[in-house]
């Protein structure tokens, strides 16, 4: 056995939970699975079924710890692994997979194939086999903290201009988007670029929120390559500045895998993690519901639909908060049809979106979501992550949907500055709305 | 000894096996590390499990199984006919003092069981997909267990068959920890785990 595949054996050992041993064994080879994977549905082979990708992982999985794998391998399709399997498992794991756990619903076992994919991907980025640009990502999300002092003057110009847009926006010269606050009780973490600061800072501003904002992005590609080392590290510059600054809780931008990371794995990587973690739209929804926020949703009148994040909804459980902002800023909401729990993942999700090689990939796997979008007539797609947005935006020019793509905070955003510019000219009191 | 008691001591020494391999199969699982979730629950992870195991397995909550609805409904069927041959092989000694509706239940449902047997190895032969997903072992399982049914059916229908279904149930019950069908063993984790998973998220449940 080569040292590169005893290293990627070795790290495949580590992954081998209890979740994951029962996955991987646990698997009846039904095949009904397959139609609920968006890769399988826009190319109907074998090998793009849930099942498929993750016999990818069994194969070897048997050879190692199967008695009759080890002795009869033919009889149960077990194999070695071997370096030429690499690539070929990398293409899967990475490039057919966006461990949207839409087939995990879907198997009468509860087949985690997610989570499968998972641990291939850290094997392979054990060993090098990685996508180049996911690491490259990781790396310089690592490196701005090695570097902080170099970039926080850079940065803090950066948001003074973005103040002053906030203060043309609000009306309010006072308008400040603080930053390393010691104290306040919010540390909102965005995401690159002013398009997930600007749309908060309003709606922190008009409910008076005691907030910093943070010197990271949320985002964190170590994630993606399933790399705990680098996950850990991304989201420690966050925790650690947390901590610093005695925040009370962490609210994130719109994005898919950052509140996976922040909200669901970054508990178990810290033992001391004292903060609440939320995202944008949960809090948002909160303050719509108390009737903190003045809206009109007359400022949003094109047909709507939503596009459920897998990282937001399904795997993180805000199925209900989009809706009730939704409803609330916006004339026309349609669902898409399925919906909440059971939507198809966009395509891009678990780093496809970040690797240019994939764009053909990724634009063949959102088929699905362009005929679930052109269904409902919609001429605003909203969606709460990222990089669902960016596919979004990239299928709608491919497949020439002619869709416009928005985040929903600046949907909230357009219907409260229209609701306050109503009010000064005729005051009147913001009325809660009902979930 | 007759060849019926010779046989049912095998089954008695094929059932001390099985529990052996069950046993080791579960060491196997359970050695490994459970990483228990420190997050914040959103929802409560007892009403995910219990739904992954009640509601969950229904036809009706799952896409894939509204759109599979015959294959899974055969599976369910060839399942009922497995715990039908088990409880007919446990009150098997006692076979010819069982009221007769009873022996008419026992054969009902092994024979349903069988028959959704013949079914999923028509179905794995003929299916472009399934052949494709399957090893040797799928089909060795699948016809192992379906034959035992069948011989359930047999010993219903006829005492005189005890012996040919105590054979299978010996070969059938060394087969669970080493075969395909060992996946009974794991179901009730990966379904826990499952409900687990999404009862803490809130989104099951
Ligand atoms: S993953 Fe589940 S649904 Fe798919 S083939 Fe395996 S058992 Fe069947
Ligand atoms: S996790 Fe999503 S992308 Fe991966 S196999 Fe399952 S359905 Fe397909």
């Amino acid at each position: 056995m080569s040292e590169l595949i005893q290293q990627a054996l070795t790290t495949f050992e580590k992954s081998l939970d209890r979740r994951l041993l029962a996955s991987l064994e646990v698997c009846a080879r039904c095949g009904i699975c397959a139609e609920s994977c968006h890769v399988f549905a826009a190319e109907p082979e074998f090998r793009n079924a849930p099942a498929a990708k993750a016999e990818a992982v069994r194969r070897f999985y048997r050879r190692l710890h199967d008695p009759i794998g080890r002795l009869f391998p033919w009889w149960v399709g077990a194999k070695d692994l071997r370096e030429a399997d690499l690539e070929e498992l990398a293409e899967i794991a990475f490039g057919a997979c966006t461990l949207c756990r839409r087939c995990t619903m879907n198997c009468p076992m509860g087949v985690d194939t997610a989570l499968i994919m998972r641990a291939a991907r850290a094997m392979l980025t054990a060993v090098g086999k990685a996508p180049e640009m996911l690491v490259q990502l990781a790396d310089a999300a690592i490196a701005r903290e090695e570097n902080l002092e170099f970039f926080r003057e850079f940065y803090i110009d950066q948001i003074r201009e973005l103040e002053r847009e906030l203060q043309e926006q609000t009306g309010d010269p006072e308008a400040r988007i603080p930053v390393e606050k010691a104290g306040a009780e919010i540390l909102y973490v965005a995401l690159s670029g002013a398009h997930t600061i600007l749309p908060a800072a309003i709606l922190f501003h008009a409910v008076g929120a005691d907030w910093t904002l943070s010197m990271f992005e949320a985002a964190n590609y170590g994630y993606f390559l399933a790399d705990i080392q680098r996950a850990k590290a991304i989201a420690r510059r966050i925790v650690d500045e947390a901590r610093r600054l005695g925040v009370k809780e962490i609210i994130l931008a719109e994005c898919g895998h950052a509140y996976t990371v922040l909200r669901w794995e970054a508990p178990n990587w810290f033992d001391d993690f004292p903060f609440r973690v939320r995202s944008i739209i949960e809090v948002a929804a909160e303050w719509i519901q108390q009737g903190r926020l003045p809206l009109d949703p007359s400022a949003n009148p094109e047909p709507v639909t939503y596009h459920d994040s897998c990282n937001l909804g399904r795997n993180g459980g805000l199925l209900e908060e989009p809706r009730i902002i939704l409803r609330a800023v916006v004339q026309d909401f349609r669902e898409m049809t399925p919906n909440r729990a059971e939507n198809f993942c966009c395509g891009g999700g678990a780093g496809l979106v970040a690797v240019p090689e994939w764009y053909e990939k990724r634009m063949r796997a959102g088929h699905r979501k362009v005929e679930q979008i052109r269904r409902t007539g919609a001429q605003i797609v909203a969606a709460s992550c990222d990089n669902c947005r960016l596919q979004l935006g990239d299928l709608s020019d491919y497949y020439g949907m002619g869709v416009q793509v928005s985040g929903l905070m600046d949907l909230v955003v357009k219907a409260y500055l229209a609701a306050r510019r109503m009010e000064m000219a005729v005051p009147t009191a913001s009325v809660p709305v009902s979930a | 000894m007759s060849a019926t008691a010779l046989w049912g001591w095998m089954v008695l020494i094929a059932l001390g096996i099985s529990v052996g391999g069950v046993a080791w199969r579960l060491r196997g699982l359970l050695a490994r590390p459970l990483r228990p979730d420190r997050s914040p629950a959103r929802g409560s992870a007892w009403r995910g499990i219990l739904y992954a195991f009640t509601m969950g397995m229904m036809p009706w909550a799952k896409e894939s199984t509204r759109q599979h609805l015959l294959p899974y409904l055969r599976g369910v069927l060839f399942h009922v006919g497995i715990f039908a041959t088990l409880a007919s092989l446990a009150v098997s000694p006692w076979r010819l003092s069982l009221p007769a509706p009873l022996a008419v239940g026992g054969l009902v449902l092994t024979g349903i069981g069988a028959a959704g047997g013949v079914i999923g190895i028509l179905m794995r032969i003929f299916d472009e997909r399934l052949r494709a997903l399957s090893h040797p072992d799928d089909y060795a399982a699948v016809a192992l267990v379906t034959a035992w049914q069948a011989a359930g059916v047999a010993f219903w229908a006829d005492p005189r068959w005890m012996a040919v279904f105590y054979g299978l149930s010996a070969l059938t019950l060394v087969a669970i920890p080493v075969t395909k069908i060992r996946h009974c063993i794991y179901f009730f984790f990966s379904r826990f785990f499952f409900g687990l998973f999404y009862g803490r998220r809130a989104v099951l449940g």
